[in-house]
């Protein structure tokens, strides 16, 4: 997955959280640190199952879809600092976004062309 | 009585057409300044300057933001040091091969390092090119140096991310000179063979956009693909800066091809309307059918549409009423978009950033175009389809040659590509020993 949709993902978490919960994230962070996507999906979860908002849960599934992919990272993070809460799911491959068109669910993107 | 009246009245002023007619330089001639146009002169000025922001920053950015991260400052060093490299070679050879008159291939030596651009105070006099008898020679001739600038710059999208920067500087320079300087004799000089056929190109449809896209085609495919092209995604650097590079285009374009009435006058303001409204047109089809087709309109199509009916309105936007230049620019936003698509597909050469899909499309759509709609009661010439497809096809068939011969003249100097390990570093760091902050 390209970070764009990555970061795409984690705006739109950002958002239902700030509406729906008050709680204001760090959009670029979300998208990028590993540990911090697991706190805020384990957050944004606890969240939906309170409150009842089952879209909350659903772009929690989507980030925690997309962090999945940089596994990497985030081994070395929690290598560092201990184990999280809530471990993010095992990776799974290329997990599509429904909202995206075939051609940008894939990382299809960019590929053959910019255009 | 009155009859011999009107009879002299009538010799009189066929005397003063004739004289006027005798006064026309058909050569760059030096005139007192007192017959200069002050008006036209300010307009010329101005629109050099619109057309260097074109390329300095315009291209600049606007390719800069699709490359990727690694390659940056090498993609904005190339359209500076383009910038650069052909105003010299403009002023040594090239203003006087393109606009001398010469025979009808190449001008003569008359303008070799600008000589004769003579501005003469005490006699009162300055130099004016008999193409552009109303300004003096030196703006006419710095006009057309941001013609030459921009159309060497174009080339680089096709090449990016992998070529040599010294390569790309031998074979710019050459080609500046070999191939832009003669097409722009052919079309523009009133000599040129093309321009006596009646090829219609107000402002470099195929001068500047067919033949940047053909030979950046061409240089494509010479130079071979990216390494991972097909393989791994090339994410854009920033498309905020093709955004920002694709506004000034589109402000730029203004003097391109307004400027390219050389006056200050209601064919300029009409050529100034055109262009506005092509690029609208062309924004507008390529977002409508990215959108059918991807069902999502992205930003580096509304920009890749604007610059595509820029393109093609640019040989007509002297020649066509404001209705045409809505066709012209609709037709250029859907046939560009598949030009940088499925047309891309099936050349299958990494013409990197879409030269060729995108000005070569450009241009011949517009060229085209021209013959067919051209208005008879704006610029007083009609066009024709046949001759319009003429000058497409010479152009094409020249510059896809002789940027073939200069491209193999340049492997034997310095050799064309970087090599593999400087690729996948990124030629930031391998050819200029810098690198974007992050």
């Amino acid at each position: 997955m390209l970070n764009s949709e990555k970061l795409a993902i984690a705006a739109h978490l950002h958002v239902l959280l700030r509406r729906k919960s008050g709680r204001v994230t760090d959009t670029e962070w979300l998208a990028s640190n590993a540990e911090y996507a697991t706190e805020i999906v384990r957050f944004a979860r606890a969240k939906a199952t309170e409150d009842g908002h089952a879209d909350l849960a659903e772009w929690a599934s989507k980030l925690e879809s997309a962090m999945a992919e940089t596994q990497p990272m985030r081994a070395g993070l929690t290598k560092r600092s201990g184990p999280v809460a809530e471990p993010l799911a095992a990776p799974r491959a290329s997990a599509p976004n429904p909202d995206l068109s075939p051609d940008e669910a894939s990382p299809h993107r960019y590929i053959r062309g910019i255009r | 009585m009155h009859l011999i009246g009107r009879k002299w009245l009538l010799a009189a002023a066929l005397c003063s057409s004739l004289a006027a007619w005798a006064q026309a330089p058909v050569q760059p001639a030096l005139v007192a300044q007192s017959s200069l146009n002050a008006a036209d002169t300010a307009w010329m000025m101005t629109s050099t300057a619109l057309v260097l922001l074109m390329t300095l920053p315009g291209i600049a950015l606007f390719y800069g933001g699709m490359v990727r991260k690694k390659s940056v400052i090498n993609t904005l060093a190339s359209v500076v040091a383009v910038a650069a490299l052909i105003s010299l070679l403009w002023f040594a050879v090239g203003y006087s091969i393109a606009f001398t008159p010469g025979n009808e291939w190449l001008g003569d030596s008359g303008r070799l390092w600008f000589s004769g651009l003579d501005y003469l105070k005490d006699a009162g006099q300055a130099a004016v090119s008999h193409v552009a008898p109303n300004v003096p020679e030196s703006v006419y001739a710095m006009f057309q140096l941001t013609f030459a600038i921009i159309t060497g710059a174009l080339i680089v999208g096709a090449l990016v991310e992998r070529m040599r920067f010294s390569a790309l500087l031998w074979f710019i320079g050459l080609w500046s000179v070999l191939v832009y300087a003669p097409i722009a004799h052919w079309v523009w000089e009133p000599g040129g063979w093309l321009n006596k056929m009646g090829v219609l190109d107000f402002a470099g449809g195929s001068v500047v956009h067919i033949n940047a896209g053909v030979s950046g085609l061409v240089c494509a495919w010479f130079l071979g693909p990216r390494r991972g092209y097909g393989r791994e995604p090339f994410e854009p650097f920033n498309l905020g800066l093709t955004m920002a590079g694709a506004g000034l285009l589109w402000v730029g374009w203004f003097g391109f091809n307004a400027g390219s009435a050389v006056a200050a006058d209601g064919r300029a303001g009409l050529a100034m309307a055109v262009t506005h409204i092509a690029a609208s047109a062309g924004a507008m089809t390529w977002m409508l059918g990215e959108w059918i087709v991807r069902k999502r309109p992205s930003l580096l199509g509304l920009c890749s549409g604007l610059v595509a009916g820029l393109v093609a309105i640019t040989p007509a936007a002297g020649f066509v009423t404001p209705g045409s230049a809505v066709l012209i620019g609709a037709m250029a936003g859907l046939a560009c978009y598949w030009g940088a698509t499925g047309l891309k597909r099936l050349l299958n050469t990494d013409d990197s950033l879409d030269v060729f899909g995108v000005h070569g499309i450009g241009g011949i759509v517009g060229s085209l175009m021209t013959g067919l709609l051209a208005s008879k009661a704006i610029s007083g010439v009609s066009g024709s389809v046949v001759t319009q497809l003429i000058g497409v096809g010479a152009v094409m068939l020249y510059s896809a040659v002789m940027s073939a011969l200069l491209l193999w003249l340049t492997q034997l100097l310095v050799g064309l590509r970087v090599d593999e390990q400087s690729e996948i570093t990124g030629l930031d760091i391998t050819q200029h020993r810098e690198h974007m902050g992050s």
